[in-house]
């Protein structure tokens, strides 16, 4: 039996082939810039330099997961960062200040997801969306980006056991997410509510309802984006960040899913998105122009999507193959008889 | 006749129109608790429409229908599910990238006991051993219950959806089956696993509408067979007392239609 190994060696691929791209990168790597590369300390950076851009592609793949690529993602992070920063500013207690930016987040991604569910078409709202929130953090801040405020450190710059802040929320972020999607029914159904509504309606359950969780969702990681580059920054600009957009949706691509909806893991979200640090952080050492990251970036994106179409292509075929391949078997044993 | 509250499901004159085009005319239809009706036709002649008006997807113009004696008015899907009618429709509606057992749970995933399930955690292993039970309980073949469905051959995708209908029908007192091509695009074996299928499932006094092009699961799986042709009943016919020709020459409209349905 041939057939059913090549089909395991394609299903391994696309479930392990980010973690395996990791790993390889991250021997090549430290080879390439030893003695640098491979230390603690420059995988502290590693991780630092991703967080903010991992709880961005959390916000992204919680879109994609349920069937919708939000592009409203950093307007929203860019409006909250901005709200909270004005709020601090006039005094109002950090906390109340965050819980608002994370309200402001909910709020937009409601209404991504009320125009979406009334039927018009998804990117074009959340593209809406990105401008309204991008133009009303301008409004909040008149111009240059707000400074001045203290007490964000502790969500910022600070170390705890050599870590800086962000890499703790993102963890957070992943940990709870992961639980709610592996673990809970919300989970499951939030799920198949991106890969076949229709299927989940005809199960008596309210399809829509966990479509509009998406976008919420979404929303709200933006705004946390948002409150964590603010901390990270200590400032508040209202120009929002595209450059997250495509690393977070590069990291969910390269996580091995199509961004059709309906799957995803979002550890491996995570890997994706300490690859392309890795490979900032490679350039960086030896020297080379940082702008090339961005190429690459892009370059990822594209490759990821191609072989996963490459993969599920096969898969198919293979599939296919095996129930025939059964079929003519059996057809032929009724023959014999 | 049999009385009304005999039927599980009982059409009585029903016109539907699409604009000026009459897709059924004045189709009586009736069917008892665990018999399986096959409804056949050539393309266009309305069985699927027919099918559609049973589970509530179209509204007819004109006609009643009854269910197990009731008259009930369908506005949509929901409504004919709440009657206790379950449609497997040609496209399955199965969420592809996850496995059976959660497919087959959708909508009544089982949760853990204590704290963590009044927050939603699953009980998987529950949900693993429930499915596997249901899915033995209707001869359904399926290699693995942890493979996602778009790694399952047709065939036992086709039953993967038809296991949720048949559950969800049978955990109802006098369920109603509606099944649109169940067979098309299946292998030999898979074929033989449906036909199995429908007849258990008429034997555990469920009725069965099955619409289909294929004339030897119509004889083998159904107690009677319901021919249209261009949006007229021109047959209906205990399966034992007709045979392969007639029933051809009904489809094709070579023959006329049987005595009282002209």
């Amino acid at each position: 039996m041939r057939k059913p190994d090549t089909l395991s060696l394609l299903v391994f691929t696309r479930s392990w082939g980010i973690v395996i791209l990791f790993a390889a990168l991250f021997v090549a790597f430290s080879a390439w810039g030893f003695p640098i590369f491979g230390t603690f300390d420059n995988f502290s950076l590693i991780l630092g330099g991703a967080s903010i851009s991992t709880i961005f592609a959390a916000a992204i793949a919680m879109g994609i997961f349920s069937g919708a690529l939000d592009l409203s993602v950093p307007g929203i992070a860019a409006l909250g960062g901005v709200v909270m920063a004005k709020l601090m500013l006039s005094e109002v207690n950090l906390w109340v200040a965050m819980l608002a930016a994370i309200v402001v987040g909910g709020i937009f991604g409601l209404a991504n997801a009320i125009c979406t569910l009334r039927g018009l078409n998804p990117l074009a709202v959340t593209i809406g969306t990105l401008s309204v929130t991008s133009g009303l953090a301008a409004v909040v801040t008149n111009g240059p980006p707000l400074f001045g405020f203290t007490g964000l450190e502790f969500l910022g710059s600070d170390l705890y056991f050599g870590l800086p802040a962000p890499v703790y929320v993102v963890a957070i972020v992943y940990i709870f997410g992961t639980i709610f999607l592996t673990q809970t029914r919300g989970g499951t159904r939030f799920l198949a509510a991106g890969g076949n509504a229709e299927a989940l309606r005809r199960s008596g359950v309210n399809a829509n309802l966990y479509k509009l969780l998406g976008f919420v969702l979404s929303g709200v990681l933006a705004a946390v984006g948002g409150i964590v580059t603010t901390a990270f920054t200590s400032q508040a600009s209202s120009l929002p960040a595209t450059g997250s957009l495509f690393t977070g949706l590069t990291a969910v691509a390269l996580s091995g899913i199509s961004l059709a909806g309906g799957r995803g893991s979002l550890p491996k979200v995570f890997v994706g998105s300490i690859v392309i640090s890795e490979i900032a952080s490679i350039l960086a050492i030896k020297n080379i122009q940082p702008f090339w990251s961005t190429v690459i970036t892009g370059l990822l994106l594209i490759g990821a999507l191609a072989g996963e179409l490459a993969i599920q292509k096969q898969v198919s075929k293979q599939v296919v193959t095996q129930g025939t391949a059964a079929n003519a078997a059996l057809a032929g044993k009724k023959e014999d008889k | 006749m049999a009385k009304n509250e005999e039927l599980a499901l009982s059409l009585k004159g029903i016109d539907l129109y699409y604009g000026y085009v009459r897709a059924l005319s004045s189709i009586n239809l009736d069917v008892k608790p665990g018999e399986c009706v096959a409804l056949l036709g050539d393309n266009g002649a309305g069985k699927s429409t027919l099918l559609k008006v049973i589970s509530g997807a179209h509204k007819p113009t004109q006609g009643t229908i009854e269910v197990h004696g009731r008259g009930v008015e369908f506005h949509s899907p929901r409504d004919s599910a709440a009657a206790g009618i379950e449609m497997v429709y040609q496209d399955l509606a199965l969420v592809d990238a996850q496995d059976t057992a959660t497919n087959l749970l959708l909508g009544r995933e089982i949760l853990r006991k204590g704290p963590l399930g009044w927050i939603g955690f699953l009980d998987r292993k529950a949900m693993k051993e429930e499915a596997k039970r249901e899915v033995a309980n209707l001869g359904v073949k399926i290699d693995t219950l942890t493979r996602p469905v778009e790694m399952l051959s047709g065939g036992q995708r086709q039953g993967v959806a038809l296991a949720r209908s048949a559950v969800r029908v049978s955990k109802k007192a006098q369920g109603i089956l509606l099944l649109d091509e169940p067979t098309a695009a299946l292998g030999y074996e898979q074929k033989v696993m449906v036909e199995q299928m429908i007849k258990r499932m008429a034997a555990s006094n469920i009725a069965v509408v099955l619409v289909t092009h294929d004339l030897p699961l119509a004889f083998s799986a159904a107690d009677r067979i319901v021919v249209l042709n261009r949006s007229k009943k021109v047959a209906d016919i205990e399966t034992s007392k007709t045979n392969n020709d007639e029933v051809v020459g009904w489809i094709t409209g070579a023959r006329a239609a049987q005595a009282g349905l002209e």
